[in-house]
């Protein structure tokens, strides 16, 4: 083959599927929806996210309940090396987030980075948590990567 | 946070958000402005080196989403193929049984990537024939 043809031959097995660029993509997103359609419409998109993308998980917490969101959280944190502190007793759940792994990655990358990008935890997490029948809240303070999130159940 | 592994099902709710609220114009009008606004790395690599650049760009992206794909950049004939075999995007909003993808999803990677290299003088052609298997054909020429 000759030195001017260059060939790149992958299949989907041979890389993992990790491209945290996608975060800065929903950060232009959410930026775009609150400029031209307001925070109430991209909370609302959020919601719609949450309930229409969550219906797997959803599904498991109700039927073992928070576990099904630790295992969720655990998976995620994991995979994209968050540093992340969770305490799980009884019927209530605590995410403490100490890094946000998609906010370091905007800022290592230097890419767009919106302080409503939070609120996609914050409006998929009550989504999920409506559709589940628990409650939940998040505190954050903008542009720290850091938040707590609870969760709990309804009786 | 939505997980990166988790991107493509938001971003389709989204294109679908949009339709909903200013009709089809509404999301092709978030596309021209993802693709002026997010895309400066394409534009760079590619205004920069050439097709070289396309194939140094679409490596790093293609490989992180785990694609099926061939890709070719002859510099003898200036012509650079991407043969997408199974589309990560379109592969998984297909598997995923309760998602419906945005009927016209696979229409964002044409308007994004053409509005940033045809400026640049390159001919750009891309296949969707085949998006309803997750497949595509990308063609992009560059003048000599």
């Amino acid at each position: 083959m000759s030195d001017k043809i260059k060939v790149l031959d992958y299949k989907q097995s041979d890389n993992e599927y990790l491209h945290k660029d996608f975060h800065g993509a929903l950060c232009y997103a959410i930026k775009y929806i609150d400029e031209r359609y307001g925070f109430e419409a991209t909370n609302n998109y959020l919601q719609m996210v949450g309930k229409n993308i969550y219906p797997p998980l959803i599904a498991r917490i109700k039927k073992d309940g928070l576990v099904a969101l630790v295992l969720h959280f655990k998976n995620i944190f994991e995979l994209e090396g968050g540093k992340v502190e969770i305490v799980y007793g009884g019927n209530r759940l605590t995410i403490k987030v100490h890094e946000c792994p998609a906010i370091k990655h905007l800022r290592k990358t230097k890419q767009l980075y919106t302080h409503r990008y939070c609120e996609t935890t914050v409006q998929i997490n009550k989504a999920i948590c409506q559709a589940a029948d628990y409650n939940c809240t998040c505190a954050y303070k903008p542009g720290q990567a850091q938040c707590v999130q609870q969760f709990w159940g309804t009786e | 946070m939505i997980s990166c592994i988790e991107f493509i099902p938001a971003y389709s709710e989204l294109f679908k958000f949009l339709e909903q609220k200013g009709g089809k114009q509404a999301v092709i009008t978030f596309w021209e402005h993802l693709s002026d606004s997010f895309l400066n790395n394409l534009r760079d690599l590619a205004a920069k080196k050439g097709l070289a650049g396309c194939f140094e760009y679409w490596s790093h992206s293609l490989s992180e989403e785990a694609a099926d794909f061939k890709m070719t950049l002859d510099e003898e004939n200036n012509i650079f193929t991407i043969e997408m075999r199974k589309c990560p995007s379109k592969g998984r909003l297909m598997e995923a049984k309760h998602l419906k993808p945005y009927h016209a999803y696979c229409e964002h990677c044409d308007l994004l990537y053409r509005r940033v290299l045809e400026p640049l003088g390159f001919e750009y052609n891309i296949d969707l024939s085949d998006c309803e298997n997750a497949a595509c054909k990308l063609v992009i020429k560059a003048k000599k």
